[in-house]
């Protein structure tokens, strides 16, 4: 499946101002491990920025590859990136959620999270797992605390965020533990991890030095900054999608300089705000239709990609929430990305919802249904199979061929929406969000996570201990 | 000659050029510099205020207005006391330790500003001990932090705590904001308030000062 919101052309015009951003207005970081692996490996320096001349950007783009897989627990979980599979993500972060009996907003603790992420393990169509913000964690280990509950409670993948660079070693230490040894993580990593620059093309302390320890690890990176347009970046969606463009391309070419052909994802987040009231906003048309220009630019170049499909600025999982999140979603989806994020989010991608993300799995099925696409042969044109209705005067219902294709799964099957009639549906009369919210809960009852075993379980308590006392938090 | 009507349709539209010339060419007629403050650039910041309340004027659009506002009252400012420049009160911004995000704060400190306050803007990974050192110079009454990040935002707690070692915590309101703050984290880390948009940070800014806006 092939979809284009840019053209071939304006595609190359977009990589044309990329590559004179990068050259002429360059990155600024306060990292001197980032400054040095730069500037000893073909950038400039010029004035406090550094520039990319366009050779250097050229050939990191090329030594980037094009496909690598990120593992979960399980196999069966396995993300093959590259392949534009659309996997569905856990919003990350957030630090509120909406509270599953009362409906009500509050903060997030340590048990949400973990309720939070075995509900997305009994998900199918949710494929990626990242962590909710729990305000009952120690501040200077929470990524740390955070990975291990996510292990403890889902087989599937992990996507980390490292805001800072200080617990990198703890979570690689995890990870290890958990896919037996450094190396086996090297060969089946059980996650990626992002790093988020600030815009416009600014490379902070924190997202520098995590970026080298992620690919100094062998872990597959995420760059992920978010412009804003028209407050940290143009007020025009493509000037916004060019500088982005420019500052994630900064990320993958220092990933490139350390370790050509390390695993590299462009993670574009173009949002915006709301010039009235200067509220971040991740809604739509805006969050979707920059994505897919972001999209069609890591789909030129050849390099895995994931965008913000599930976000809106709904406020509960309903009408609003459920129309934002599609679209986000099918743009980017249309074009070809890896990952769909922010799955089970609501307000800009600040609460979480466990409604929500029993609503998310039901768009992620239908988008993964939508970017297969048909398959195109004689059998399934079935021209023969109309005339042979006509002839018989019968119908297609007792034909053999319908039975076929039927159990072939050629209709989809929602898992959550209503389809019956009128009369049956009246007799409880539920809307989605209810219904959402008792499938959470019979899930969160029923679903068991093949458990860690006891020995890595407690090699895991002994890192998160080491990290407590070397954070000096007893 | 222009009127105080025209200095404040040029602040009104974010003439900054036609702002600082009008102002010039009243200080040079000998018009009092309280009064082109308050009946020219006030006047008109204050119908920007009421347009932008009401969704009429959008955030870059009031910017611009505050800009040319400023660029009226350096004119004036040399030629009153520090004591008679009309201030609502003075409030010192910054975000805190460990977050580079600006832009909120900024947008806060520009709407603080158009509404007659003072404000001190510290910048960005601003330390507790930075808030300590700038309260003690300025003596503002409200002390804004401002965070982006979940893994930041806990500094203003660390910050609020190092006020009270301090013996500074009395002497300020404390106020906070940013995506990912709200109300109950406001009041479990001890703060006077939490403003959830700019404006709803700049009427909180007067009531904690007692005033009406």
């Amino acid at each position: 499946m092939r979809f284009e919101f840019l053209s071939e052309a304006e595609v190359k015009q977009v990589h044309q101002a990329t590559l004179a951003i990068l050259n002429q207005i360059g990155i600024h970081t306060t990292s001197p491990r980032l400054k040095k692996l730069l500037v000893n490996n073909g950038c400039k320096e010029q004035g406090d920025r550094i520039v990319f001349p366009p050779e250097v950007v050229e050939k990191a783009l090329s030594t980037a590859p094009k496909t690598f897989k990120v593992y979960g627990r399980d196999d069966s979980h396995m993300l093959e990136f590259g392949k534009n599979k659309a996997y569905a993500q856990t919003c990350v972060g957030t630090p509120s959620i909406m509270d599953l009996d009362s409906g009500e907003k509050r903060d997030v603790t340590l048990k949400d999270l973990e309720d939070y992420v075995k509900l997305a393990d009994a998900l199918e169509y949710i494929h990626v797992i990242s962590p909710i913000f729990p305000r009952d964690v120690p501040q200077e280990i929470i990524v740390s605390a955070e990975t291990v509950a996510m292990l403890r409670n889902t087989t599937k993948p992990l996507r980390i965020c490292a805001e800072s660079s200080h617990e990198m070693k703890y979570i690689v230490d995890i990870l290890a533990a958990v896919a037996g040894g450094k190396e086996a993580l090297r060969q089946k990593p059980l996650a990626y991890i992002e790093v988020s620059p600030l815009s416009p093309l600014e490379y902070g302390f924190d997202p520098a030095e995590a970026l080298i320890d992620i690919v100094e690890a062998g872990l597959p990176l995420g760059v992920i900054p978010c412009p804003m347009m028209g407050s940290t970046g143009p007020m025009t969606l493509i000037g916004c999608v060019a500088q982005h463009n420019a500052e994630i391309l900064a990320g993958v070419v220092a990933s490139q300089l350390l370790k050509p052909g390390s695993p590299v994802i462009m993670s574009p987040r173009v949002t915006f705000m709301d010039m009235r009231s200067g509220v971040g906003l991740w809604a739509m048309p805006e969050m979707g239709t920059a994505a897919a220009a972001s999209i069609e630019m890591a789909r030129y170049y050849g390099i895995p990609s994931t965008a913000t499909g599930y976000s809106g600025a709904a406020k509960s999982a309903d009408a609003q929430s459920g129309y934002e999140h599609l679209y986000n979603a099918l743009m980017p989806a249309l074009i070809g990305t890896d990952v769909l994020a922010a799955a089970g989010s609501l307000d800009n991608v600040l609460t979480s919802c466990f409604a929500m993300l029993v609503m998310d799995n039901e768009l992620s099925s239908v988008v993964q249904r939508t970017i297969q696409g048909v398959e195109v042969t004689t059998e399934r044109l079935a021209v023969d199979v109309i005339a042979e209705v006509i002839e018989s005067h019968g119908n297609f219902l007792a034909h053999k061929h319908t039975r076929k294709y039927l159990r072939a799964g050629e209709l989809w099957d929602p898992p959550l929406g209503d389809r019956q009639t009128f009369e049956k549906w009246a007799l409880k009369g539920e809307k989605i969000e209810k219904k959402a919210r008792e499938k959470a809960k019979e899930l969160l009852s029923n679903h068991q996570v093949e458990p860690l075993s006891a020995g890595v379980d407690a090699e895991l308590e002994l890192i998160l201990k080491r990290a407590r006392e070397e954070a000096e938090i007893f | 000659m222009s009127s105080f009507n025209d200095l404040a349709e040029s602040v009104i539209t974010g003439n900054f050029g036609k702002v600082k010339e009008i102002t010039q060419e009243m200080i040079d007629k000998g018009i009092g510099p309280l009064e082109i403050i308050n009946d020219g650039l006030i006047a008109g910041m204050n119908v920007v205020g009421v347009r932008f309340k009401a969704e009429d004027m959008f955030v870059p659009e009031v910017m611009m207005s505050a800009k040319a506002m400023a660029g009226g009252m350096e004119l004036v400012k040399p030629l009153i006391a520090d004591t008679d420049m009309p201030s609502v009160g003075t409030v010192v911004l910054g975000t805190v330790k460990g977050d580079l995000h600006d832009i909120g704060k900024s947008l806060v400190a520009m709407i603080l500003e158009s509404g007659g306050f003072k404000v001190v803007n510290l910048g960005t990974d601003i330390a507790p001990e930075g808030f300590v050192k700038a309260i003690r110079e300025h003596k503002p009454q409200i002390v804004g932090m401002s965070a982006l990040l979940t893994t930041t935002m806990l500094n203003m707690k660390a910050t609020i705590e190092l006020l009270k070692e301090e013996g500074l915590r009395d002497q300020v309101k404390v106020i906070v904001g940013g995506a990912p703050v709200s109300q109950s984290f406001a009041d479990e880390i001890g703060a006077d308030g939490y403003g959830s948009d700019a404006m709803v940070a700049k009427d909180l800014c007067f009531k904690l000062v007692g005033k009406a806006s």
